[in-house]
């Protein structure tokens, strides 16, 4: 049936073809290595209707950003001082959570991000700072290197804010929703006028039976 | 003989044809977004279930393609404040509402990575409908943009 001559191209063919097929790809697309560290900016393996990790994260990149794009805050001539802590932060939702968690981050990225177009009062380091001033003033130690004042900072700004929630249960199938709002507010500390305001609001449900410490 | 070789070659132009038209699915190595070219001011979808293209090879005049989402328009715009504000438009094609996850990251005009580390940003859009994605930069310099999108977890 076949002939020498007619079997010779076509398994030259067919070899081509298989060398060519066998060089397709160099993807090796395999999961990588289990790890116990997680990234904090994404759901972990671990997950329920309170706020996670990744929840601070997006929440103070996102007012981070916003309050660089204010011109109330950082479209002055002189750097406006800003204070940034839990003080003025109130938790009264089911949600357990440090609120320092919350403004600890969001200082510290700003603080990083403004590259001095906004200048933070360490509020909750007068203590420290009050101790060294007076140990400076009694002559217990110099007076240092770079300068005196006459009194601590005062500042321009302070946030406020609050955190509320509102949960739901389906007694059939056990599953929970909440929703939580988080809003957050930097006041004029002369006028008492709100010069910026951000607001982070998500529900999540879940059936998993997640305690949070 | 003749007849033959004839028939043989025609099945496997269908064959050809027919490979050709197969859809590749999401993990496939093939798939010609594992591979491309990172460009600057531009969106990528990391998520190849929301959208995908491969080769479909000889005789193929175009690429296959399958989406669920695909890009409307994007660009980038200065704020008050000299920040860069970059906007996505995604459009769902779906009968589904899709929570999808986003984020930016940013270089500067010779490609160097700067500005803050980029997260993920949260959002859905309804079936077949469209949804802005925003994001703003924290430095005043002039960037460049590269959006990634994946399907949210």
């Amino acid at each position: 049936m076949f002939t020498k001559n007619t079997l010779k191209p076509a398994c030259a063919l067919v070899l081509t073809s298989l060398f060519l097929s066998g060089c397709a790809s160099k993807i090796e697309n395999v999961q990588g290595k289990p790890s116990v560290y997680e990234d904090v900016s994404t759901t972990g393996s671990v997950g329920g209707v309170g706020i996670e990790s990744q929840d601070v994260v997006a929440m103070t990149d996102q007012m981070m950003r916003d309050m660089l794009a204010n011109p109330m805050l950082t479209g002055r001539s002189t750097p406006p001082r800003i204070i940034i802590d839990n003080e003025y932060i109130k938790n009264e939702s089911t949600s357990v959570i440090n609120t320092n968690m919350l403004t600890d981050r969001l200082r510290i990225e700003l603080n990083r991000a403004a590259n001095g177009r906004m200048i933070f009062v360490g509020r909750h380091f007068s203590d420290m700072v009050q101790k060294e001033r007076d140990l400076k003033r009694d002559g217990a130690v110099d007076g240092g290197t770079i300068r005196q004042t006459a009194a601590q900072a005062g500042a321009d700004f302070r946030l406020g804010g609050r955190i509320s929630s509102l949960d739901a249960i389906d007694r059939n199938t056990g599953t929970q929703s909440r929703y939580s709002q988080v809003t957050f507010e930097m006041v004029d500390l002369e006028l008492g006028t709100i010069v910026w305001s951000g607001l982070y609001e998500m529900r999540k449900a879940a059936r998993d039976n997640v305690v949070y410490r | 003989m003749n007849t033959l070789i004839k028939s043989m070659a025609a099945a496997a132009v269908c064959l050809g044809l027919l490979s050709g038209c197969a859809v590749k699915s999401a993990s496939s190595t093939d798939l010609i977004e594992r591979t491309a070219p990172i460009t600057m001011n531009s969106v990528a979808f990391t998520d190849y279930n929301l959208q995908r293209t491969w080769s479909r090879g000889f005789g193929q005049v175009e690429d296959g393609e399958r989406y669920r989402l695909s890009l409307v328009q994007h660009g980038q715009r200065p704020t008050a404040t000299g920040t860069t504000e970059v906007y996505v438009v995604l459009r769902n094609h779906t009968d589904y509402d899709y929570r999808i996850e986003a984020r930016t990251q940013f270089f500067n005009q010779d490609g160097v990575p700067t500005d803050v580390k980029p997260t993920w940003q949260r959002s859905t859009i309804p079936a077949n409908s469209i949804a802005t994605y925003r994001e703003l930069s924290t430095s005043t310099q002039p960037l460049q943009y590269r959006v990634e999108v994946r399907e949210l977890n």
